[in-house]
């Protein structure tokens, strides 16, 4: 395109301070970004890496407690550092919008989705109301919305997470604005359910020429929406190249090591022979109270040193097949056994040793470590509780569970847990649930909250705690990446039943369940053509449908 | 012009390009205003009014110096943790810790500090200030500084008993309705609603009418008023707490409810608890001195700042600041403690700038 070549935003050496408290401590310490008309840019990096610092400081704005200390940020000729609080209000929602990570925390409840579309166009008379209506079924209709006259007409919460994501892009897309930044859109999204955003918020870029910034920390999701990526490190730039070019030759270690930690893999194990299951789910319904059935005859088994990945999109019942395993919603019917004795169904009537057998590890290390308690209790509690180990032998405990997490325990004995990174809090997780000597754990979406590099820590230290302690895992999980890593058999979960299960070898090779190949095809992958290739397979019109199924 | 002028706006305008010459943009601005200021002032009130804006000033300077000293020295005194919390304190509620500090030393020694004693009779009716009494005689006679110096120990402990027995029974109960949860909770929550709906003053001139206006029946009522407020708090916050997964892990290992309540529920929630306390003090304090006002609170002759400004109050007619001083003791109190609380709510509520 001819327009292409005039510059639309150019940041140059940004630096940006966040206060602690006590000083200012540099976020971003240099960054340079040029960015033409239609031009889509992705920001690719860990999390801390000020990936969403600078997406923020391309509208002119620092969050609280941070500062643009140098530098420059000129938006069509406007320099937005030295630009008035006014005049910078003028150019958001209007000539530059923001697409939030979260829709849902994003959008007023209390309003309906069109009502909150037209705010803006309203706000700077841009269109009058019912125009701004009817332009709104317009894009709606162009993302792709099922029933584009009416949907904008619901509130929030009537919609879908993925068409709410897709409202929010045409509630961007509203002003026609010459840019937009895209926080990790996608992220809180299922596979299935993130082709429709991706290829919807594709489309539309493309339908009206808009420049963005895509920020987000999935390479593969990149490869398919940026021209070009910028990978960034600390508050620092990596490296930057055009999409194609980055793939196939990253110039840095830092960018080769992103582009290799899909690459680990461990080897199948097969069902130790004669051996009855570590824990046997058998015809298990459950519902929450006065609800609707959320588990409906799900049966699996999983033995001694074996890894059994649950995977499906969110809803479809595997974080429910795990409270009932731990016994926190007793099942309507069917049950549960251990080593091939029943267990209570609810965990107060569960003994000392059966709690013990069964652990957990969470998603959020966050809210799964007391903030107020020092890591040498969070380990040793469990220890105390269950083998009674009290002064010397405890402490020699903790240590022990401390080296075999791989933290160093005189430096980690008296801390407490906001003081740690997340994939520490993890680890300190894992030490817990270790802690009680159990021979069965539940892991829920472990890795999930992790970046990349620190994830693929927690799953090779996983796998070599199973190898010595010969542990039984139940490993939940909506990333298939993760699954193709570690397990040894999968259970695939729709709507609370069991799709499919079997050796991993085996799912994932065809022929597949039509689910489970809904699934495997939607994990993004880093061919920049993907997205195209499995649009035109799918048949572009039917995506929304295909995700419904 | 008098010296007293001269020197008033030498200082001002010296002071003013001080500020001015170390960029303090803001100090600048308000010394650089109040001498514009003081020009109108100067003109239409004279000397006087300028005498009044400079002995103001002069208080708040000292007030803040003090505040100032105080913060330093209990930062150079408090062990390590505590004192970098303290360094982070702004001014208001160093004043706020000082004004306490200073009670809590009054309340302490009152036998020690106060000349006479609390119900000593040693001069006229209303006699005037003197070399023997600072602040003159009440209605009986009795020195008004050393009932001061006693009341501090009296309706300041007092409200400190109540707020104190009210905070136990209202935490406990919201700790354990929030994590018994169910019936436990609903009863738990409607019985204290019904407490709320008697209107407090009421409640306590009602008991204490019953059961006669003793020290005891004054904290407990007291309590009884305050305590479902506390429940209410308490269980909204530890309610946030229990939905936690480190306490599922907790409960998944076999915890009993009281370990549960103990170790990872209540570490969680005192920084609000602890704000509140400061907040229900000062309405603790304020009720008693209410009470204390219509005569059913402590009973005479034991000093007591609601009733002394009771018993004084004939005097307001006759331009006598007597019982005014004991209201101040009460309003400088209640504005510390407020000083101090907005600190510690500010830090439990994660504001920062």
């Amino acid at each position: 395109m001819s327009d292409k070549k005039q510059v639309l935003l150019d940041i140059r050496n940004l630096r940006i301070e966040g206060y602690t408290g006590e000083e200012w401590v540099p976020i971003i310490k240099g960054v340079d970004l040029k960015l033409h008309r239609g031009e889509v840019m992705g920001l690719i990096g860990e999390s801390g890496a000020g990936k969403s610092t600078i997406g923020a400081a391309a509208m002119g704005f620092a969050r609280d407690g941070t500062r643009i200390s140098e530098g420059s940020i000129e938006f069509d000729g406007m320099e937005l550092t030295t630009a008035s609080e006014a005049e910078k209000r003028a150019l958001r929602g209007s000539r530059i919008a923001y697409v939030a990570q979260s829709a849902a925390a994003s959008f007023n409840p209390a309003h309906k989705i069109i009502d909150q579309h037209t705010e803006a166009p309203l706000h700077y008379r841009i269109q009058k109301r019912l125009e701004a209506q009817e332009d709104a079924m317009d894009l709606y209709e162009r993302l792709r919305l099922p029933n584009p006259k009416e949907i904008g007409f619901r509130y929030p919460h009537q919609v879908s997470g993925g068409q709410l994501q897709r409202a929010m892009t045409a509630m961007a897309m509203a002003c026609r604005p010459d840019l937009i930044i895209f926080d990790e859109p996608t992220t809180a999204l299922d596979v299935t359910t993130q082709i429709e955003v991706l290829a919807a918020i594709r489309d539309i870029v493309d339908q009206f020429n808009t420049a963005a910034i895509y920020i987000t920390h999935d390479l593969a999701v990149v490869a398919q929406m940026a021209d070009t990526i910028k990978v960034l490190l600390k508050g620092e730039e990596v490296e930057q190249a055009p999409t194609e070019e980055m793939l196939q030759s990253p110039r840095e270690d830092y960018t080769k090591s992103l582009w290799a930690v899909r690459s680990y893999q461990r080897p199948q194990q097969s069902r130790p022979e004669g051996e009855k299951p570590v824990i046997s789910v058998q015809h298990v319904d459950a519902a929450y109270t006065g609800g609707v059935k959320v588990l409906d005859d799900v049966s699996f088994d999983i033995y001694r040193g074996m890894t059994v990945a649950v995977v499906g999109e969110s809803g479809s019942g595997k974080s429910t097949a795990a409270r009932c395993i731990t016994g926190l919603l007793p099942p309507s019917k069917g049950q549960v056994l251990s080593n091939g004795e029943p267990l209570p169904p609810n965990y107060l009537n569960r003994s000392k040793d059966q709690l013990r057998q069964v652990q957990m590890i969470y998603q959020m290390a966050d809210t799964a470590l007391n903030p107020k308690v020092r890591i040498s209790e969070i380990i040793g509690r469990p220890a105390q509780f269950y083998s009674g180990l009290r002064g010397a032998d405890l402490k020699h405990r903790v240590d022990e569970l401390l080296d075999l997490i791989e933290l160093d325990p005189s430096k980690f004995y008296n801390r407490y847990p906001p003081e740690l990174s997340g994939g520490q809090k993890q680890r300190i997780g894992i030490a817990r649930a270790l802690a009680a000597e159990p021979s069965f754990i539940i892991c829920d979406e472990v890795t999930s909250a992790l970046d990349q590099l620190v994830a693929e820590g927690i799953l090779k230290l996983l796998d070599r705690l199973q190898k010595e302690l010969d542990l039984a895992y139940m490993f939940i999980t909506h990333d298939l990446a993760t699954v193709r890593a570690i397990a040894d058999e999968v259970v695939v979960m729709q709507n609370g039943k069991v799709v499919e299960q079997g050796p991993k070898d085996e799912m994932f090779t065809p022929p597949h369940h039509p689910y489970t190949d809904l699934l495997l095809s939607s994990v993004p992958e880093m061919d920049p053509n993907w997205l195209t290739t499995l649009l035109e397979e799918r048949g572009v019109e039917n995506v929304g449908e295909a995700a419904d199924v | 012009m008098s010296v007293f002028v001269i020197i008033y706006f030498a200082c001002l305008i010296a002071s003013s390009c001080l500020a001015a010459y170390y960029e303090k943009r803001p100090t600048f601005l308000t010394l650089f205003s109040l001498t514009l200021i003081s020009f109108v002032l100067g003109i239409v009130g004279g000397v006087p009014a300028l005498r009044f804006v400079a002995t103001a000033a002069g208080l708040l300077a000292f007030a803040a110096g003090i505040s100032f000293a105080f913060r330093e020295f209990i930062v150079i005194i408090a062990p390590a943790n505590i004192s970098k919390e303290v360094r982070t304190a702004p001014l208001t509620a160093a004043f706020g810790m000082f004004v306490i500090f200073t009670y809590a030393i009054a309340g302490i020694f009152a036998p020690w500090i106060a000349p006479y004693g609390e119900s000593e009779v040693i001069a006229s009716a209303f006699a005037m200030p003197d070399e023997n009494m600072l602040l003159g005689a009440d209605q009986l006679g009795r020195d008004m500084f050393s009932r001061i110096i006693y009341g501090a120990r009296n309706t300041v402990g007092l409200a400190l008993l109540a707020t104190l027995a009210a905070f136990f029974m209202g935490a406990f109960a919201g700790l354990l309705a929030a994590t018994k949860g169910g019936w436990f909770d609903q009863f738990m929550g409607r019985f204290a609603d019904v407490i709320m709906s008697i209107p407090s003053l009421i409640f306590a001139l009602l008991m204490l009418s019953i059961f006669g206006p003793q020290v005891t029946v004054i904290i407990v009522a007291v309590a009884i008023i305050y305590a479902p407020r506390v429940f209410r708090l308490t269980r909204a916050v530890a309610g946030n707490v229990v939905v936690m997964d480190y306490i599922e892990a907790a409960k998944l290992r076999g915890e009993k409810t009281w370990y549960l309540i103990r170790k990872e529920i209540l570490p969680n929630s005192t920084a609000p608890l602890i704000a509140e306390f400061g907040l229900e003090f000062c309405f603790v304090f304020l009720l008693v001195a209410g009470l204390s006002f219509l005569g059913l609170g402590i009973q005479p002759p034991t000093a007591d700042w609601g009733s002394m400004v009771r018993e004084n109050a004939t005097m307001i007619s006759f331009g006598e600041i007597t019982p005014l001083i004991p209201a101040a003791a009460i309003a400088l109190l209640t504005v510390a403690v407020n000083f101090v609380v907005d600190w510690m709510l500010f830090r439990s509520s994660g504001l920062k700038e």
